[in-house]
């Protein structure tokens, strides 16, 4: 069944799909309540409204595009590369796509911040002027026409790609006829879960959706992690028989005795039907090493430390123990984008003063201005455009 | 009355001419390059290799002072085909009727050749030594024989490691050796070495003696346009045969004439195949085709090495099929067995990861005292079965029984199996099975025998196939029946045979050097196989401590496999309770709304109105602008 329906993959789509998705609402939402509302301008609602359609349509289409090649050359190439040393590449994949999805699962529980987190950015991308001029004349006449082409379609594009990485590292280790059903279902699924997200808002019913998707997502994310170790120490086996186990089935002989924690002679994911989706939801193996068991106790040990950790930031605005250190600054990522001078920046205050500010610039100047980093708008700047007035 | 005299006169004179030959060995490493492709040490005698064939007459008595001086190893000297009759202690096996004989000892091996004629050998029976090159042959010549000849020369084949065998034990009995694949030799060797030329009188008949002294694999032999005549196979004189060629297996000898050509006009290759089909990989450097020659003249060239088709080449040969040997004194048949035995050989991997020999789920582990030593001071409790141990897959024998072994093969490998101090009649020996799962076993009801069957004391079995022996048991002593593929009489394929153990308690006793050699090996020479012993038959049957096989692999869960399984479930599910716990607290915490209403309330405790506030909240519980 693994050969025509890879779980992770329908659960990297289904997320990247959702952001897309959630994107495009957030867009379609402030035309919706003032960009050029329906009250206001039918004629550009319907302009606006098309081009945040087409941009976020072809965005995917283009992703999609890039993304079914990239595989296919992968795929071509892969055959070549690692006969001899699958075991070991299977593991290394297993690994990369444990920590994609890692990273990406617990924003997908935070889905109102996404959704706060994208209405600044488009905010921001939709109000900073250009700091050259030259800049304003070449690139802006064109993305001031079609900004809200060019947005959805640059974010959806990235989203894409960013899926199509995340595939790619989370796929690769299955055959190629395993792709495309997990992706138009993903797809599906995330448009469908944006869409909703769109007409009814977070709700609680949704949540409990996405908390049963992200907890499938972990489940599969620490099966993957038990099983890329199962694959190193499979390959370190059969490095010392030779090359002799794989071929022998699931009987004794197949396996390393002293690093063994469980054997059973049937069962066995590589073989036997069914049992592969066992592997792939909670990485069951049949025969069980110290390495695969103690990893997959790790990995949620290591799972529910950081879910205790980022509760207790929330509640307290600060990590145990450590009072002026957040959890993003753990990131390094953080530090190199120079994330800690912005963020001193907005308080919730200033968002609302960032879309009130919008609404008015728009409904001035009847046109928007569109720049292509959104993140480089700082406080200071913001509060001289609109100074505070009583 | 005078005719007593005469035959009294006869035997007299038949024992003051029998000789006594005297041997001092003094064993030890010789380096040597026997395949010409790498020096290494191979396990001389005297400071030499090739080992010395030893040759004597019928009735002889032979004494071998055998000192060790290899540094690190024991060694031991079993006389192949030799029946050793009422000298058991002679025999050879270590931990059966010896001790090792540690670096430094000197062993005496001091026995009378009678009964028997014709071609043997002599090999170390502790472990796979004997392929490190502590080998030779043993010839006791008739004095009549049954067809004329006026060469005798001697040819021994087998098979050439780089490595040396305590080396490759360690790699072949490994975890990481899961289906037990016995190690690749690297050459043939003919002679002892390769590229031989056998120079020939022509019109001469010579009697060649073959042996295979290889550790592993069988091997085809022709001499190109030339025919053998089979006259004796393992000392037993057989009705001749003329075949194209012969199949020898490890252990096994025969003695072809061959008739030299009258006016040859050429010289002529002498041909050693190995049998690939014993090997289950094949390097592709391999050469199994060993190219020899055969001259008459030295004249004419040597014609050149035939290549390496070793499939094309053994399909073209004939070898005579050895059930239909017939023995030249046409024994019947033995009659209805008084004792029979049903092993049932099979491949298993055991606790450790590694693959063992097993009959009957037993594979053989060397007991704490030699058998023979149990037998000799076992008393009355000697022909208790059990004192011999659990593992030593042991069976007692009654004076003069007709025992019959029934060994069905159910491994898709050939195997030659030889009995110790016996010739026994092979009275079945089936083809080989086709199907891996369902090998062929013996099944008694139709099975029919020959008149005069074939005698030997080492016979080869077919894959997934069976054999029945029958043989006297007229031998006192403790006889080892194992298979010669020495890869799996190390992995356990043997069974001892315990033979009138009274008789061999009243007619042998163990001579001081060999209670020296075992004082000195620190090995006991009195108790059961656990080394128990005691004045009750409780005492003899208490076998705690003996040496056992490994137990038998876990299969499915065990307790560790419980615990382990249980910790991941719950781990898991509290990780899944987390995540909730987390998701939850999206609807519940992050909310804007929330915050900007707190905000609100800090304001109006602070004093500030609605009024003065900057924002309010509309009906969306968006903030606009008063």
């Amino acid at each position: 069944m693994v050969n025509v329906f890879n779980v992770q993959i329908f659960f990297v789509v289904f997320r990247e799909s959702l952001e897309a998705a959630v994107i495009v609402s957030v867009l379609l939402a402030f035309l919706k309540q003032g960009l050029g509302g329906a009250t206001d301008d039918p004629i550009v609602y319907k302009r606006l409204y098309r081009q945040i359609w087409f941009g976020s349509f072809l965005g995917v289409l283009v992703c999609l595009i890039i993304g079914a090649a990239f595989i296919g050359a992968f795929y071509s190439l892969k055959n070549d590369i690692w006969a001899k040393s699958e075991d070991l590449w299977e593991g290394i994949f297993c690994i990369i796509a444990t920590v994609l999805i890692t990273i990406m699962g617990l924003a997908m529980l935070r889905i109102n911040k996404m959704k706060e987190k994208w209405r600044v950015k488009l905010a921001r991308a939709l109000i900073k002027t250009p700091t050259k001029k030259l800049e304003r004349f070449k690139i802006g006449y064109l993305s001031k026409k079609y900004a809200m082409f060019l947005l959805p379609f640059i974010t959806c594009l990235r989203e894409g790609l960013e899926a199509v990485v995340f595939v790619g590292g989370v796929g690769l280790n299955s055959p190629a006829s395993s792709f495309p059903i997990p992706v138009i279902t993903g797809l599906m699924a995330g448009v469908g879960v944006g869409a909703i997200l769109y007409f009814f808002g977070a709700s609680t019913s949704l949540q409990i959706f996405l908390i049963i998707s992200t907890c499938f997502l972990y489940l599969i994310a620490a099966g993957l992690f038990s099983r890329g170790i199962w694959f190193f120490e499979n390959y370190v086996y059969s490095q010392k028989t030779g090359g002799d186990a794989a071929e022998n089935g699931s009987g004794p002989g197949t396996y390393d005795i002293a690093r063994s924690v469980w054997h059973v002679n049937c069962c066995n994911p590589n073989i036997d039907h069914g049992w592969d989706i066992f592997n792939a939801l909670f990485g069951w193996q049949n025969s069980a090493t110290y390495g695969s068991v103690i990893s997959y106790n790790l990995y949620w040990v290591l799972i529910i430390s950081i879910i205790g950790l980022m509760l207790y930031e929330e509640k307290n605005g600060h990590l145990p123990f450590l009072k002026s250190t957040k959890l993003n600054e753990l990131n390094p990522m953080y530090h190199i984008k120079g994330k800690k001078a912005k963020q001193a920046g907005l308080t919730e205050d200033e968002h609302e003063l960032l879309f009130k500010e919008i609404k008015a610039k728009r409904s001035q100047e009847g046109k928007i201005v569109v720049v292509d980093d959104a993140d480089e708008i700082s406080s200071t700047e913001l509060t001289a455009l609109h100074p505070i007035e009583k | 009355m005078h005719f007593i005299y005469v035959i009294w006169l006869f035997i007299w004179a038949g024992i003051i001419t029998a000789e006594t030959h005297t041997f001092h060995f003094n064993v030890s490493y010789v380096t040597a390059n026997p395949d010409g492709l790498l020096d290494r040490r191979m396990i001389g005698i005297n400071n030499h290799w090739p080992n010395p064939t030893i040759r004597v007459k019928k009735n002889d008595r032979v004494e071998i002072y055998l000192t060790n001086f290899l540094e690190n190893r024991n060694t031991s000297l079993h006389f192949h085909g030799l029946f050793q009759k009422d000298t058991n202690a002679m025999d050879g096996p270590e931990m059966v009727t010896q001790c090792p004989i540690p670096p430094g000892e000197t062993f005496l091996y001091n026995f009378t050749v009678t009964d028997q004629v014709g071609t043997y050998w002599y090999h170390s029976h502790s472990g796979s030594q004997y392929g490190d090159g502590l080998r030779g042959v043993f010839i006791i010549e008739d004095d009549d024989y049954p067809f004329d000849f006026q060469q005798d020369s001697v040819l021994t084949v087998g098979e050439h490691y780089h490595k040396e065998t305590p080396a490759i034990m360690k790699s072949f009995m490994s975890r990481y050796n899961p289906t037990g694949a016995e190690p690749i030799p690297q050459n043939i060797l003919f002679n002892e070495t390769n590229n031989v030329t056998w120079t020939l009188n022509p019109g001469e008949t010579t009697l060649l003696r073959i042996v295979n002294v290889g550790l592993f694999v069988a091997h085809y032999i022709y001499i190109e346009d030339h025919t053998l005549t089979i006259v004796e196979i393992d000392g037993g004189y057989v009705e001749q045969v003329e075949v194209d060629s012969i199949y020898i297996a490890p252990g096994q000898r025969y003695s072809v004439l061959i008739q030299a050509k009258k006016s040859p006009q050429q010289n002529y290759r002498f041909i050693c195949v190995l049998d690939y089909e014993m090997l289950d990989l094949i390097p592709s450097d391999l050469q199994l085709v060993s190219t020899n020659w055969v001259q008459y003249t030295n004249t004419k060239e040597l014609p050149g090495s035939i290549g390496n088709d070793y499939k094309k080449i053994i399909e073209s040969l004939h070898p005579a099929e050895e059930f239909n040997l017939i023995p030249l004194e046409k024994v019947p048949l033995y009659p209805e067995p008084d004792y029979t035995i049903e092993l049932n050989f099979t491949m298993e991997v055991l606790g450790d990861g590694i693959t063992y020999a097993l009959f009957n789920g037993i594979s053989y582990v060397p007991p704490k005292v030699p058998t023979l030593m149990t037998v000799l001071s076992g008393g009355e409790y000697s022909t208790v079965k059990e004192i011999y141990g659990s593992n030593t897959n042991s069976f007692v024998l009654q004076p003069n029984e007709v025992v019959e072994i029934i060994l069905n093969n159910m491994d898709p490998g050939k195997h030659p199996f030889h009995l110790h101090g016996h010739t026994f009649q092979t009275i079945v020996k089936s083809k080989s099975g086709e199907n891996e799962d369902e090998p062929l076993i013996y099944n008694p009801e139709n099975a029919t025998f020959p008149e005069y069957p074939m005698i030997r004391d080492t016979v080869q079995t077919n894959p997934n196939g069976h054999i029945v022996i029958r043989f006297k048991a007229e031998n006192p002593g403790v006889w080892f029946f194992h298979c010669h593929v020495d890869w799996h009489l190390e992995q356990g394929l043997a069974i001892t045979l315990i033979e009138s153990p009274l008789i061999t308690q009243e007619k042998q006793t163990l001579i001081d050097n060999h209670k020296n050699v075992c004082e000195s090996a620190k090995i006991p020479v009195q108790g059961n196989a656990a080394g128990n012993f005691g004045s009750s038959k409780k005492s003899w049957l208490n076998l705690h401590g003996e040496n056992v096989q490994f137990s038998p692999l876990p299969v499915g869960f065990t307790l560790k496999g419980y615990i382990a399984m249980a910790l991941c479930t719950f781990v898991a599910l509290y990780g899944v309770f987390s995540i909730y716990k987390y998701g939850m607290e999206d609807v519940n915490s992050d909310n804007i709304e929330n915050k900007i209403e707190k905000l609100h309330k800090l304001l109006a405790d602070c004093g500030e109105t609605d009024e003065s506030a900057m924002f309010n909240l509309n009906s969306n519980g968006e903030a606009v602008n008063q």
